[in-house]
């Protein structure tokens, strides 16, 4: 059996004992081969000491990954998010970088699951500058009001909680009358109701 | 050759020389080291949609010492008839093949633009996006390609991937042969018949280009 063929045999979620009983082989041969493959960028490990040492084997070599916004979010959100693409962010990269990539996703469940992100922002005007850029700061003070309610947000300077401009927003797809009062100060669609938010705190 | 950390070097490097923020979209042997499908490839190819930003883009590499070369003896001659040909830039053994656009007359549809493998940003002065492609548009790609060793690449997706969805490889060339490549089901339907002394692949994908065509 080649390596590929191996590969495809092992491949997924193993410990010592399934791989040798899978390929048929004594436990130590399976450490050697696992060790081998481990060198080469096929496999990776988790546990040992206490826990039972789980090996997760790919086809293909598993790279080092940097976080990105998927990272960031399910850090500080209770709210997991299952990643549908790998975003990894090669540079500097924090709760304020994470906030404005999660709005311009225009996905619900991003934007309520980043709406934790209020509490662990430390550079509002890092945040400003960024939400600017991407001409979306209305869509990050209407959030920042709705998460104030019912999440501990870190607290914005006021001079930074002001419209500036009448047109409004969407933050989805939706366009909901959730929240009048903070859709009206900031002239953005809401698309989350109370029941929502509440299942999201 | 260019290997994973070379690339990722490139970028990171392109990044902090760009003066505006870039998205491109990988595919070929760059979007295979993403992946890990392999640890090196002879060129970097990318897609720009947006033309100043290519433009950027190659502004900067030619700064960086990349200077362009002629597509003859890399792109088989008739493809060179067409229009949306890339742009070859070459640093000793590194080369970017950029496309503009269109690769060929393959264009990214929605479906590629949304169902993405990954983004990695670069960050520098400004940003660099790069969207790497799913695995099938990846092969679909490198028939299209059809370049030294594309045909290797193809058979290494094939052979490693137990879940390697063919419907979807299909749909998509399908909705390509609507909107205007008319050369894509013939190179599909050589990749699966050439595949198919490697792999099994179902009889009933080549009906479908049958049908099409």
């Amino acid at each position: 059996m080649n390596q590929e063929e191996t590969l495809k045999t092992i491949e997924g979620l193993q410990t010592i004992e399934t791989v040798a009983e899978a390929l048929n082989i004594k436990k130590q041969s399976a450490l050697n081969l696992l060790s081998k493959l481990k060198k080469q960028g096929y496999v990776a490990t988790t546990g040992g000491r206490q826990q039972k040492r789980l090996y997760k084997i790919t086809v293909r070599k598993q790279r080092k990954r940097n976080f990105g916004m998927f990272d960031i979010i399910n850090k500080y959100s209770p709210t997991k998010l299952a990643p549908w693409y790998d975003h990894q962010v090669h540079g500097k990269y924090g709760p304020e970088e994470a906030l404005i990539d999660a709005i311009q996703t225009q996905s619900f469940r991003v934007i309520l699951a980043s709406m934790r992100l209020f509490n662990h922002i430390t550079n509002w005007s890092k945040l400003y500058k960024l939400a600017k850029e991407k001409d979306c700061w209305q869509k990050v003070g209407a959030l920042y009001d709705v998460a104030r309610l019912y999440f501990r947000a870190k607290k914005m300077p006021a001079y930074y909680l002001k419209c500036e401009t009448e047109k409004w927003q969407r933050l989805t797809q939706l366009k909901k009358n959730n929240f009048p009062e903070i859709a009206k100060k900031w002239h953005v669609y809401i698309p989350f109701n109370e029941k929502d938010m509440g299942e999201a705190s | 050759m260019i290997t994973y950390e070379d690339q990722m070097s490139i970028f990171g490097l392109i990044s902090k020389e760009i003066s505006k923020n870039i998205e491109c979209y990988a595919f070929g042997g760059t979007a295979m080291m993403f992946y890990g499908y392999k640890d090196e490839t002879k060129d970097i190819d990318l897609l720009f949609e947006d033309e100043a930003s290519g433009n950027e883009f190659v502004k900067v590499i030619k700064n960086l010492g990349f200077n362009e070369i002629t597509l003859v003896n890399i792109y088989i001659p008739e493809k060179l008839r067409k229009k949306n040909v890339p742009r070859m830039f070459k640093r000793e053994d590194s080369r970017f093949d950029i496309f503009f656009k269109k690769i060929f007359q393959t264009t990214i549809s929605l479906r590629m633009k949304e169902d993405l493998y990954a983004v990695h940003d670069f960050k520098g002065k400004n940003s660099l996006r790069v969207n790497v492609l799913r695995k099938e548009f990846i092969v679909l790609l490198k028939a299209v390609t059809e370049r030294d060793r594309d045909f290797e690449d193809i058979l290494t997706i094939v052979k490693r991937e137990k879940n390697f969805d063919w419907q979807y490889l299909i749909d998509e060339v399908l909705w390509q042969y609507k909107h205007g490549d008319s050369w894509v089901l013939l190179d599909a339907e050589k990749m699966i018949r050439e595949l198919k002394k490697y792999v099994f692949v179902e009889e009933k994908y080549l009906k479908q280009l049958y049908a099409a065509g």
